[in-house]
């Protein structure tokens, strides 16, 4: 048993990327996986899927589909003037799925599932996303 | 492995606690030792569950509630599972007793944070979910419940009203339960006409936040040949794990870690569902009670909410379903809720659940899942 050489296994983006939304680089980001296709954007070193260690990073589609979704009227702690807003799972264009937040939904009616979506880079935390064709409501 | 039994079980009242975490803990521990017939010092490892003790400023709760027992020189270890968090100190205990490493333990969950306003419980609630992935992007816990409950009702047809009545049927149990946090009935109109918290989740859809504590003894059936009590034999404790985020799930119909702990708790039992009498499961949201039952193979997929409307599941239907009115209206104290649930089995099988038997009690089945289903826990028990 020696010890381990060489650098540990690295990710070229991190998580904080996400949180800040990808402010930074108004790019989505993520994982895609060779082995079973996942396309991810969690932060990992294998694919949660099939658990091959083979991540590649990737950009991600920016533009997508609602798939499921809430209207949060009792908001989270970093929302609290926001409410009611959408928590929602957006199906991406070529691809992979990611969670995000729109602004001004007050009723469910308001977002069917299967709605064109884009993301719109927030000075929120989180990806917010706006309808197709809208823009943003949050800057 | 060495047939162990769970032999003491002890709740407090779930609501709002005057005294600490600690205390309770202390309390119900030394209420289910002295159930069981055994002293303190017979234990030979305390597994605690305390999620949120930090909210109390109080860490290595362990150690401190073995002094209050008597017995400091007992190792302790506190163990984390969100939601889960006192099965998966039951599974530790099983593990440790069945395996010959000791002939008793302890397992405790407790758990208070009603000192805190109600943003600051629904906060720590939220550390449990992906911190940076979901909290950070807007979900609170009912949130990230109410996505699967959109998914599903966009998957299968189900009404408001069959959501309705499972939150009825909680309040009905819990009427009849001294340890629930909600003892009185609801009816639909109070269901339907309750505010949204996340659509399609109403308030009578969400379990409260509660203080609690609960506690079980599990020994070897050797260590006690004549019990004084009728004991839980652990036929099954199977833990499982899913993927956690909303957004790398194959599906959001339901949550895999439930499938997978029941598919290895049927297999240790070499029981199947049929050989169930009741069950106690992890009914954080109405939803999360149907996915469950479809989950552990007990309903057809996309069934559940139409049977439990119909009555099924009720305490005297044909598959009694959280007798003790589950986390909906018994509460959820967050690391005491899976021991509470063995407290439940443990006193409708030794006729101590007055004014909510369950007509057979045989055997009963637990389910309880840590937070949106990152960890779950199934323990099948019989009679002897």
């Amino acid at each position: 048993m020696t010890a381990t050489e060489g650098p540990l296994p690295t990710a070229s983006h991190s998580i904080d990327d996400f949180v800040k939304g990808y402010s930074e680089t108004s790019k989505l980001r993520g994982f895609r996986c060779p082995n079973c296709a996942l396309v991810t954007a969690t932060w990992g070193l294998a694919c949660p899927r099939c658990g091959k260690a083979d991540l590649v990073e990737t950009e991600l589609n920016p533009r997508g589909r609602i798939s499921a979704f809430t209207v949060l009227h009792v908001p989270g702690d970093e929302f609290l003037n926001e409410a009611p807003y959408a928590y929602v799972v957006v199906e991406l264009d070529g691809g992979g799925r990611i969670t995000g937040w729109m602004g001004g939904v007050h009723d469910p009616k308001d977002l069917p599932i299967g709605a064109r979506v884009r993301f719109e880079p927030s000075y929120k935390p989180g990806v917010q996303f706006v309808r197709e064709g809208e823009g943003s409501p949050a800057g | 492995m060495r047939e162990t039994w769970v032999v003491g079980a002890a709740s407090n009242r779930f609501g709002k606690m005057a005294e600490t975490g600690r205390e309770a803990a202390t309390r119900v521990a030394l209420a289910a030792i002295e159930q069981s017939g055994l002293v303190p010092q017979d234990i030979g490892y305390t597994f605690v569950a305390n999620a949120f003790g930090i909210a109390e400023h109080q860490g290595h709760v362990g150690p401190l509630i073995n002094n209050g027992l008597g017995i400091p020189d007992t190792p302790s270890v506190t163990l984390e599972s969100a939601c889960s968090s006192s099965s998966a100190a039951l599974h530790e205990a099983y593990v440790h007793v069945a395996g010959g490493f000791c002939d008793a333990a302890l397992v405790i969950g407790a758990e208070k944070l009603s000192h805190l306003d109600t943003l600051t419980s629904t906060s720590y609630f939220s550390i449990a979910a992906d911190y940076a992935y979901e909290t950070k992007n807007g979900a609170t816990f009912p949130g990230l419940y109410a996505t699967l409950a959109n998914a599903y009702r966009q998957a299968y047809a189900s009404t408001d009203e069959q959501f309705g009545a499972i939150a009825i049927k909680a309040h009905a149990n819990a009427a009849r339960n001294p340890h629930a946090h909600f003892q009185k009935e609801i009816s639909m109109s109070t269901y339907l006409s309750s505010p949204m918290i996340a659509s399609p989740l109403r308030l009578y859809d969400c379990c409260p936040f509660s203080d609690g504590a609960a506690a079980v003894v599990v020994a070897a059936k050797e260590k006690i040949p004549h019990p004084s009590v009728e004991p839980l034999v652990i036929r099954a404790s199977a833990r499982a794990g899913s993927i956690t985020d909303m957004q790398d799930r194959p599906d959001l119909l339901g949550i895999p870690a439930s499938r997978t702990a029941v598919r290895r708790a049927f297999r240790q039992a070499k029981m199947e569902p049929k050989d169930i009498d009741f069950l106690e499961v992890h009914d954080c949201f109405t939803i999360a009670e149907v996915m469950a039952l479809e989950d552990l193979g007990f309903f057809p997929k996309g069934t559940a909410a139409k049977e439990s409307a119909e009555g099924v599941t009720a305490r005297d239907g044909r598959l009694p379903v959280n007798p003790d009115g589950g986390l909906k209206a018994k509460g959820h104290p967050v690391s005491a809720t899976g021991a509470s649930q063995v407290v439940e089995i443990f006193e409708q099988f030794n006729g101590l659940a007055k004014g909510r038997e369950v007509p057979k009690t045989n055997t009963a089945l637990a389910h309880n899942v840590g937070a949106t289903g990152g960890s779950c826990s199934v323990h099948i028990f019989s009679r002897r």
